[in-house]
C-alpha cells in the first residue's frame, strides 16, 4: 500500500514492526524473502514475476491454489506504487519483472513515458476508498448506515472538530492519494475532472477536512493495525475516531474481532475513488510468460475464484456474474473523476503538503559518534540531502521537506549537540532547503553514544516550542549501543511523567549498524512509532519511508 | 484422435473471462498435440478478445492447423506504439488505424471480416431522465436513439446530472458526460470524436484546420472533463457491467461488446441495461492487417470460413451476411436495431490524427482550459 520505498531489488527489504506484528507485515516480510528466488533475465514459462503493492500479500492462498490449477507461480516483489511507476517508465523492470500489480494504473498512465511499456491489463477486484468511523461516533454525527452524507458534510464536521481520523500519506500510499483526489473532486463540485484552479478554490474547505487528520501513515496496512491496537489501548499513540481506507481494509477490521466497537462505513453520496487492481503484463514479457499470464487472469476472473477473493479479502468482484455480497455497502457507487493531467495530480499532492495538511514538525536525533565515521556519516548526510529536493524521481520528489514544515537536526555523540531548527516557508522554499542541506553536509563524526540523553533533549525542545497545530514526531538514528548517560529504563521512567501532549509524540527509530534492535523496537512501541530497518536496505530509503509517517 | 486432442488443447488455450481454463490441463494428449499446431500471434483491439477467447473459435482455427494467440491493446496503440515485430497480424477496430499500419508496413491486402456500429450503453433510470430532456428517444421498434446534438448542448453548458429538472433518480453532482476510452490511444474514442466533431461541424465531416478549430474546444472538453480514461474499451465496459450505474451511467462502446454479453446469458446484462443508438453513429470496421503469411491465413479464414463467420455473429458482430446476425439476436432476444442507417463517414486518417493530437496536447497542459490554440493545429 506504500507508493514508494526502497528499490526492493537492490536489497532485501524487511520491515520490523514497532507495533505488534500483523498479517500484512508478515505477508510482506515472508514474500519479500521469496524474492531471493526470483531470477533475472527473460521470463520463463510457469512463472510470473510481479512487482506489486504489498497489500496483495493477502492473495497468497489464492495464488498458491492458482499455481496448482494453472501451472503459473506468481513471484511477488513488493514496492510502493510510485516506485513501481518509476521502474516502469525508466525501464528497469525489464528482465526483472513480467508484470506489475498495484491498486491502480491511473497515476502511471498520466506519465507519457509509460506509453508502450505495458501490454495487457486485467482488473482482478475492486475496492473503493471510504471513511470508517467508530459506530458510536458515526451515530453521534447522524451518519449511521444508510444516511446520506456528502464529502462537504464530512469536511464541515472535520473542520468543526467533531471527529478525528487517520489517513495514509498521499505520496506514500494509494489509499491516501485516492482520498485526496476524491475529497478534492467532490468539494470542487464542478462535475468534471479537477483542474489546478479548482484545487486552489476549494483549498479552505480541504484544509478543514485535513485539520481533523491526526494520524498519518506510510501504508494502509500499518494504519489499519494502528487504529485497531490503539482503539483497545494495546498500543500507545494518538487515538482517532476512524480511518480513511479501502473498504476492504475496513470490512476486514470489522470481521477481525479486534475492535471494541465496529466501524461504520461512510460512502459519501457524491462519490468515491475506487482501486481496481489491474494485473498488468509488461511489454517486455516473453511469449511463454504472456501465455501464463493469460491462463492466470482467466483463472482469477473465473466466478468461483472471484467469490473466494470476495470472501477472503473483502474486495469486490471484478466480473458481473458474481454479485457483491450484502456485507458490502451500496453495490453501485458514484465514481469521482481522476485527474486527466499529470500536472494536476502532482499539483494536488504538492498542495496537500505545502498548504492543506497539518504541517510536520520533526526532530531528527542523529548519531554522529565515532563509529559513524567513513561511509556511515556519508550516507547519513546523503539521506538528509535527498530530503531537501535532491531526488527528482517520481517517488522522491514528494519526499522532500515541504512548505510550512519545521525540521530540527539534533546530532549527538557523547552528549547532544546544539539543535538547529529550520522552517520551510510555504512559498520559495529553496533557501531553507539549502540551509538544511548545508547543515547535513556539515555533520562530522566522533565521540561516544548518548542515545537517551539526546532523545530526552529532543522532548525538552518540543516542550518549550510554541504548540501550534503540528504533526510532531521524533526520528532516531543510531548505529550503536547507548554508551553514555541515561539508559532505556531511565528514559521510560521520564517518559511516563510527560504530559499527554509529549507522550503522544511518536519516535520513528532506524535500525542501523550495531544499534540495539530490541531497544529501538521498544522505543517505537512505547511511543506509538515504528522502527525501520536500514541494515539491509539503506539509510536513504529508511529516511524516505519515514516521510510517509510524519 | 488429433481432432479430439485439439479440442482439449483449445480448452487449454482459452484465455479470457470467467472460463475454467484448468479443465484442459490434465492429460498428456493435450501437451503432446501443442506441437501439431502452428502458432499465430496477433495483437487485437480488446473488444475482440471475447471472440478469440471462445473455445469454438480456437477450435475452428485448430481445424486449419492454427493456434491463434492474441494480446489486446488499444487500436491506436496498435497503430503507433505496439512492437508489431512480435506479431503475425494486427487486428485494430477501424479502417483508419488499419490503413496506417498498412501504409507504414507496405501491406497490400487487408481483410474486413466484420463490423459493429458504435452505441451508447446506459441504464433504464438514466434513459428516462434523458428522455425528459429530449436526449433519448424511443423508436417504433422499441430501440432507443441518443440524440447527439441535444446531448452536446447539455455538455457545452457543463450540465450536471443534479441540474436536470425533475431528476430525482440520479441526482449526482457530476457532469452529464458519455464515458469513452482514452483518445490518445484507443479506437473507440476516435470513433466518438468522429461523431461529435461531425455534429459540431454542422453535420459535416471535419476537413481542414478551420473546421478543426471550430470543434476542438468542445470535443477536447468531452474527453478532458472525464478525467482518467482507460486505453481499451473492455475496461470501462467491465465497470459498466460490474460497478453499475453509479460508476458508469453512459458508456460509448461497440455494439458487439454489449450483444456478446447478452448472448452469453451469464447474468451480466440485467433487465435495466439499455442500448442506445447515437444519431448519428459510425461503423467500426474491424480490419485484419496481416504482417506475414501466417497472419494472412488468419485474415482469410475470418472472412471466408463459414464457421468463423457464424461464430463472429454469435459474438455480437455484424458480418457480411445480415441474416446471420439477425438470427443470433432473435435467438437470444437481444433488442438491437436491425438497420442502423443514420451513419456518418469518419474524417480522413490525417484529419482524425490531427484532431486527436491536438486533444492529446491538452492533456499535457497544466492550466485550466483544454482549448487548444491556433498554432497547435498547424
Amino acid at each position: 500500500m506504500r507508493w514508494w520505498g526502497a528499490r526492493v531489488g537492490r536489497g532485501r527489504r524487511v520491515f520490523v514492526a514497532g507495533i505488534l506484528a500483523v498479517s500484512a507485515l508478515l505477508g510482506a516480510a515472508c514474500s519479500t524473502s521469496e524474492e531471493k528466488n526470483v531470477s533475472t533475465g527473460p521470463g520463463k514459462a510457469g512463472e510470473l514475476r510481479v512487482l506489486a503493492g504489498s497489500e496483495l500479500a493477502d492473495l497468497e492462498p489464492i495464488l498458491t491454489e492458482a499455481a496448482k490449477k494453472t501451472g503459473v507461480t506468481v513471484r511477488f516483489t513488493f514496492a510502493g506504487t510510485l516506485d513501481g511507476v518509476q521502474q516502469v517508465i525508466d525501464g528497469t523492470t525489464r528482465d526483472r519483472y513480467d508484470a506489475i500489480w498495484f491498486s491502480s494504473n491511473r497515476y502511471l498512465s498520466l506519465h507519457p513515458e509509460s506509453a508502450g511499456k505495458t501490454a495487457t491489463e486485467t482488473k482482478v477486484m475492486t475496492s473503493p476508498v471510504v471513511l470508517g468511523l467508530a459506530a458510536s461516533k458515526a451515530k453521534e454525527l447522524g451518519w449511521s448506515s444508510g444516511a446520506q452524507v456528502t464529502w462537504a458534510d464530512v469536511a464541515e464536521a472535520a473542520g468543526a472538530g467533531k471527529f478525528t481520523y487517520g489517513m495514509t500519506n498521499p505520496a506514500s500510499s494509494n489509499s491516501g492519494f485516492s482520498a485526496l483526489v476524491g475529497v478534492a473532486a467532490a468539494l470542487a463540485g464542478t462535475g468534471a475532472a479537477l483542474e489546478q484552479p479548482d484545487v486552489d478554490k476549494v483549498a479552505p474547505q480541504l484544509e478543514k477536512f485535513f485539520s481533523a487528520q491526526k494520524l498519518t501513515a506510510g501504508s494502509s496496512g500499518w494504519l489499519s493495525d494502528a487504529y485497531a491496537e490503539r482503539s483497545t489501548g494495546k498500543q500507545s499513540g494518538t487515538k482517532v475516531d476512524g480511518i480513511v481506507n479501502y473498504e476492504s481494509v475496513l470490512l476486514s477490521l470489522n470481521a477481525s474481532g479486534r475492535l471494541p466497537e465496529p466501524l461504520t462505513l461512510i460512502y459519501p453520496s457524491d462519490g468515491v475513488v475506487t482501486a481496481d487492481y489491474p494485473l498488468t503484463l509488461l511489454s517486455s514479457a516473453t511469449d511463454q510468460v504472456a501465455e501464463g499470464y493469460r491462463a492466470l487472469v482467466g483463472y482469477l476472473r473465473s466466478p468461483d475464484v472471484q467469490r473466494e477473493i470476495m470472501v477472503r479479502t473483502h474486495r469486490r468482484p471484478a466480473i458481473p456474474q458474481v454479485k457483491v455480497d450484502k456485507a458490502f455497502g451500496p453495490a453501485s457507487l458514484v465514481e469521482l473523476p481522476f485527474p486527466a493531467k499529470l500536472g494536476v495530480a502532482d499539483g494536488l499532492i504538492n498542495t496537500y503538503f505545502d498548504k492543506l495538511r497539518r504541517p510536520a514538525r520533526t526532530i531528527y536525533v542523529l548519531d554522529v559518534s565515532g563509529s559513524m565515521s567513513g561511509d556511515r556519516i556519508e550516507s547519513l548526510r546523503n539521506a538528509l540531502v535527498k530530503l531537501t529536493g535532491a531526488d527528482d524521481t517520481v517517488a522522491g520528489k514528494f519526499q522532500r521537506f515541504h512548505g510550512r514544515e519545521e525540521v530540527t537536526l539534533l546530532p549527538f555523540s557523547s552528549s547532544p549537540e546544539s539543535p538547529q531548527t529550520f522552517t520551510v516557508p510555504e512559498k520559495s522554499p529553496d533557501t531553507a532547503l539549502a540551509d538544511i542541506r548545508a547543515a547535513a553536509m556539515a555533520l562530522e563524526s566522533g565521540g561516544g553514544t548518548a542515545v537517551y540523553d539526546s532523545v530526552l533533549q529532543a522532548y525538552d525542545q518540543l516542550k518549550s516550542e510554541s504548540q501550534g497545530d503540528y504533526a510532531t514526531s521524533i526520528v532516531l538514528m543510531t548505529d550503536g549501543e547507548n554508551t553514555t548517560g541515561s539508559r532505556l529504563d531511565g528514559f521510560k521512567q521520564a517518559h511516563s511523567t510527560f504530559p499527554p501532549r509529549l507522550r503522544q509524540i511518536p519516535i520513528f527509530t532506524i535500525l542501523f549498524g550495531e544499534g540495539s534492535t530490541d531497544e529501538m523496537n521498544q522505543l517505537a512501541t512505547l511511543t506509538g512509532g515504528r522502527s525501520f530497518d536500514a541494515r539491509e536496505g539503506s539509510l536513504e530509503s529508511a529516511f524516505q519511508e519515514i516521510r510517509g509517517y510524519q | 484422435m488429433k481432432r479430439a486432442a485439439s479440442i482439449v488443447l483449445a480448452a487449454v488455450l482459452v484465455i479470457g473471462v470467467g472460463v475454467a481454463i484448468y479443465l484442459g490441463n490434465s492429460g498428456s494428449g493435450a501437451q503432446k498435440s501443442r506441437t501439431d499446431l502452428s502458432i499465430v500471434k496477433g495483437v487485437i483491439g480488446s473488444e475482440k478478445a471475447a471472440f478469440f477467447n471462445d473455445q469454438r473459435v480456437q477450435d475452428a482455427f485448430a481445424q486449419h492447423g492454427l493456434k491463434v494467440e492474441v494480446d489486446t491493446a488499444g487500436s491506436r496503440q496498435i497503430a503507433t506504439s505496439v512492437d508489431l515485430d512480435k506479431y503475425d497480424f494486427a487486428f485494430p477496430s477501424s479502417t483508419p488505424a488499419a490503413e496506417k499500419i498498412q501504409r507504414e508496413r507496405k501491406i497490400t491486402q487487408t481483410y474486413a471480416p466484420f463490423y459493429s456500429p458504435m452505441v451508447i450503453a446506459s441504464f433504464r433510470p438514466i434513459v428516462d431522465v434523458l428522455a425528459r430532456q429530449g436526449v433519448a428517444k424511443k423508436d417504433a421498434d422499441g430501440t432507443w436513439t441518443f440524440d447527439m446534438a441535444a446531448y452536446l448542448e447539455l455538455a457545452k453548458k457543463g450540465t450536471r446530472w443534479d441540474q436536470l429538472p425533475g431528476n430525482t433518480t440520479y441526482p449526482v453532482r457530476k457532469n452529464v458526460l458519455v464515458r469513452t476510452t482514452d483518445p490518445r490511444n484507443s479506437n473507440s474514442a476516435a470513433m466518438y470524436l468522429a461523431i461529435t466533431s461531425h455534429v459540431l461541424n454542422g453535420d459535416a465531416v471535419v476537413q481542414g484546420s478551420a473546421d478543426a478549430q471550430k470543434v476542438l474546444p468542445l470535443v477536447s472538453r468531452l474527453f478532458l472533463e472525464q478525467g482518467y480514461t482507460a486505453t481499451t474499451s473492455e475496461q470501462p465496459f467491465d465497470d459498466y457491467l460490474s460497478l453499475g450505474m453509479g460508476n458508469t451511467p453512459l458508456l460509448f462502446l461497440y455494439e458487439a461488446q454489449f450483444v456478446d454479453r447478452a448472448i452469453r446469458d451469464d447474468g451480466s446484462i440485467t433487465a435495466d441495461m439499455v442500448l442506445m443508438y447515437p444519431s448519428p453513429s459510425v461503423l467500426s470496421k474491424h480490419t485484419v492487417v496481416p504482417l506475414n503469411d501466417k497472419g494472412s491465413q488468419v485474415g482469410k479464414l475470418l472472412v471466408e470460413d463459414p464457421q468463423l463467420q457464424e461464430l463472429a455473429a454469435t459474438s455480437g458482430f455484424r458480418t457480411t451476411r445480415p441474416a446471420q446476425f439477425a438470427q443470433v439476436v432473435k435467438d437470444h432476444k437481444v433488442l438491437v436495431r436491425t438497420n442502423v442507417v443514420d451513419l456518418i463517414d469518419p474524417p480522413t486518417y490525417e484529419t482524425l490524427e490531427r484532431l486527436l493530437a491536438a486533444i492529446g496536447r491538452t492533456y499535457e497542459a497544466k492550466g485550466a482550459g483544454p482549448a487548444p490554440k491556433d498554432e497547435e493545429l498547424r
